[in-house]
């Protein structure tokens, strides 16, 4: 906003502002932590976090070191996310194009919508244990809707223009489908599997807090009755750095799909 | 008073890390109380130039005064009737035109009667409640001219005001304009692509070079429309036919056409 | 004409649905009731617990208490969320100051926050309140600066130009033009709420549906799982209306538009 009387802060002051902002953060963090306000057994200062999730890179807690847990967690939430993006964006595009499929399945989708992913837990529980099968089934109730309804959308919205090209040259249903309406809401899908990772991931953690043997989640959920703060902390830390990775991943696909594509 | 002095004034803008002027020394008198209109091919900074008169932009270089003193940051002593309207979408017309003068702390009667007066003077009556999404391009630019006059202010800078004007409400607005600036002088500063328009209104054209933007020439209308009379005609398109007229208007296309097809240095 | 078609398609699906229900369940037995209950078994869970009660409260008891903690977790993260965003998005020196930190603690999902939570809290009703404070708050201030940025910039100029006290661009200015976009993020803060509230009463709870919902599974009773999931499902649905009403109702403009 050019607007203020002050001219707008440098690229320079804004690198500083946000340092000293950390540093606050950082400064409030240990002040607590080590002047006894709260004990230190439930507020560590950052540095012993920090010296715990190092430790735990090979050091074992509930039953693996992090990495392990990590990897038992990206397992199951790449699984869970594929079979999300196999379903959902295949579906959506047929929704898109066939609108009694939509006028079918929509209703339907928009009364499950209020159920949150987490909600199927107990389910997931009952119908698989602590198999794969559970936490798959959370995280594709996470991750499915964002892709189903980009790939919708995108498909429904599409340039009339392109379809009636399509038409024009005598394409049948199948081949418009996959070779107009996917090339052509591919930037939406990959938006819409972007948020979907996201919320994919997020439940996963979710699930492994509730129902798991082994996975950040379920370290955490043991570092948490061990009254150990600083591992929950660890946990959450690589959680948040996974998430993360994944995010940053996806938008630069993003990115450069919308690049290729000639999108702003 | 309240004349708007431009003194060498500059100004720099960034795009892509790099940076261009926009004007370059530009200097100009609008006199207390006088009406200059300010032409200029596309892009040559007139807008930047009344931006920075309403103090939302500062001069990289030079000065920009207005009544004598420096401009500190834009307020109603300065109004603004902006080319996009801005309006505030969430108001209603009346609102929308009342807002300045609530934040003067006008009493409520006064107040009342300022606005209805304004909403009269701009044809506006039984739109009062509407909201601006609700109205066409040319009431919207209305109600914006209107929340500037109902202020009352000194100055007033008026960015392409008509623009969004079909011909026939835009000629209306033009008449309207002088018989309010005659019945009621200001310090007008009046952006137009329209070269017809600035020479019916102004008392003085300021024509702008293309960027980096700066004063070509001034011309005098205000003389040459006493000399000639033009008052005595009532409707723009008499004025507009008279020879002097096409005289001023023609020579003005051509300092234009000069700076549209000047070859890149 | 169009639009009743989609009526009567979507009323069919969902009919062959209810119909299929208990055909598959109780008459050809392809779905096992030790997996997903039958009609009936679904009728006799919701009577047992509206009645009776089930895992230490009745249903009224349990969903108020889901509902008071949603509520409550909700409104303290909105009344810090969008003032922040608000300052965030009008002070490019206030983004700047606090963006590092935010971003730091963005990435963690709100739901890792419950191990922390049950550490520092307890079982009890502060926890679930924190957690859901952490869900909320990013979308509403993250929509709520988003809202501030959008607003044309014209609109800002005229504002000052108008010679408006901060007060009142506050409240009639920033407030009005972000207010699209707030409510957006006052949607997802109040989804984000019901999502980590179950989560919450899921991994460790006295009362609330996600209790419910945990010892059902424990004791392996799918219809009263499925009675859970309905309930919040129904909670959830009615306190977006309750939002989206207010929503309409604060926001004249845009409604007489639609």
């Amino acid at each position: 906003m050019d607007v203020n009387r002050s001219p707008l802060p440098s690229k320079v002051e804004a690198f500083f502002l946000g340092m000293a902002g950390l540093a606050c953060f950082v400064a409030i963090w240990v002040a607590v932590s080590i002047s006894g306000l709260v004990p230190r057994q439930f507020l560590p200062t950052p540095w012993e976090v920090a010296l715990r999730t190092f430790n735990l890179l090979w050091e074992p807690f509930a039953g693996a070191s992090l990495p392990v847990h990590l990897a038992r967690s990206f397992e199951r939430f790449a699984s869970g996310f594929t079979l999300a993006a196999a379903v959902g964006v295949p579906l959506g595009l047929l929704m898109g194009w066939f609108r009694w499929l939509d006028d079918m399945i929509t209703p339907v989708f928009d009364g499950l919508r209020f159920i949150s992913p987490i909600a199927w837990v107990p389910f997931a529980a009952l119908w698989f244990g602590t198999g794969l099968g559970g936490p798959i089934l959370i995280i594709f109730s996470g991750a499915f809707p964002p892709g189903l309804i980009n790939a919708y959308r995108g498909a429904r919205f599409v340039d009339r223009t392109y379809i009636e090209a399509a038409q024009m040259l005598g394409t049948g249903n199948l081949r418009t489908i996959v070779q107009v309406l996917l090339p052509a809401s591919f930037p939406a899908i990959v938006a819409g599997l972007r948020i979907g990772a996201g919320l994919g991931w997020q439940s996963l953690v979710g699930a492994e807090l509730i129902v798991a043997s082994a996975g950040v989640g379920y370290m955490m959920v043991q570092g948490q009755s061990n009254i150990s703060t600083r591992t929950v902390m660890a946990g959450m830390i690589a959680i948040g750095v996974v998430g993360l990775v994944i995010d940053v991943a996806l938008r630069q696909l993003e990115a450069f799909v919308r690049r290729r594509r000639g999108l702003r | 008073m309240s004349a708007i002095q431009f003194k060498d004034a500059s100004r720099l803008f960034e795009r892509d890390g790099k940076t261009f002027p926009a004007l370059e020394n530009v200097n100009l008198t609008v006199a207390d109380k006088e009406f200059v209109a300010l032409v200029g091919p596309s892009g040559c900074g007139k807008t930047t130039c009344l931006r920075m008169a309403a103090g939302f932009e500062v001069p990289t270089a030079g000065r920009v005064l207005v009544g004598g003193i420096q401009v500190p940051g834009p307020g109603p002593d300065r109004a603004v009737v902006f080319q996009q309207f801005a309006l505030f979408p969430w108001k209603s017309v009346e609102d929308n035109i009342a807002f300045g003068l609530r934040n003067k702390n006008m009493p409520a009667e006064e107040r009342r009667r300022r606005v209805s007066g304004v909403i009269k003077l701009m044809g506006l009556e039984s739109y009062e409640t509407a909201f601006p999404h609700q109205l066409s391009g040319g009431m919207q630019q209305r109600v914006a001219i209107a929340r500037a006059y109902v202020l009352d202010p000194q100055v007033l800078l008026m960015d392409e005001p008509f623009g969004a004007l079909d011909a026939q409400t835009r000629i209306v607005m033009q008449e309207e304009l002088v018989r309010i600036a005659r019945v009621n002088p200001r310090t007008v500063l009046f952006i137009t692509h329209a070269v017809e328009e600035a020479v019916y209104l102004a008392d003085r054209v300021a024509v702008m070079t293309r960027r980096p933007g700066r004063i070509k020439e001034i011309l005098d209308v205000r003389a040459i429309r006493a000399a000639e009379n033009w008052d005595r005609h009532e409707r723009v398109e008499d004025v507009m036919d008279l020879e002097s007229f096409v005289h001023l208007r023609t020579h003005i296309w051509r300092l234009l056409r000069d700076e549209k097809f000047a070859l890149d240095g | 004409m169009h639009i009743s078609r989609r009526l009567a398609i979507g009323t069919a699906t969902i009919v062959t649905l209810l119909v299929l229900w208990p055909v598959l369940t109780l008459v050809t037995g392809t779905i096992d009731t030790g997996r997903f209950p039958s009609p009936i078994q679904f009728w006799q869970s919701l009577r047992q617990i509206v009645t009776v009660g089930y895992a230490d409260g009745t249903l009224w008891q349990h969903a108020i208490q889901s509902l008071k903690l949603v509520v409550m977790g909700f409104v303290v993260a909105v009344s810090f969320g969008i003032p922040l965003g608000l300052l965030m998005g009008w002070s490019r020196r206030a983004e700047a100051f606090i963006n590092p930190v935010f971003l730091l603690i963005r990435p963690i999902p709100p739901l890792a926050w419950i191990p922390l939570a049950i550490l520092w809290l307890g079982l009890g009703d502060a926890a679930k309140i924190m957690v859901i404070f952490f869900a909320a708050f990013v979308p509403a201030v993250i929509n709520t600066f988003t809202g501030i940025r959008m607003i044309e910039p014209h609109i800002i100029e005229a504002a000052r130009m108008l010679g408006t006290g901060r007060s009142r661009l506050v409240m009639e200015v920033l407030v009005p033009g972000a207010a699209p976009m707030i409510f957006t993020g006052l949607r997802l803060s109040l989804q984000a709420s019901w999502t980590t509230l179950v989560a919450a009463e899921l991994v460790g709870a006295i009362t609330g549906l996600g209790r419910v919902l945990n010892v059902a599974q424990t004791d392996i009773y799918p219809a009263m799982v499925l009675v859970g999931m309905i309930a919040v499902g129904v909670l959830g649905w009615a306190t977006t209306r309750v939002l989206v009403s207010i929503e309409l109702r604060l926001m004249p403009w845009l409604s007489v538009r639609a």
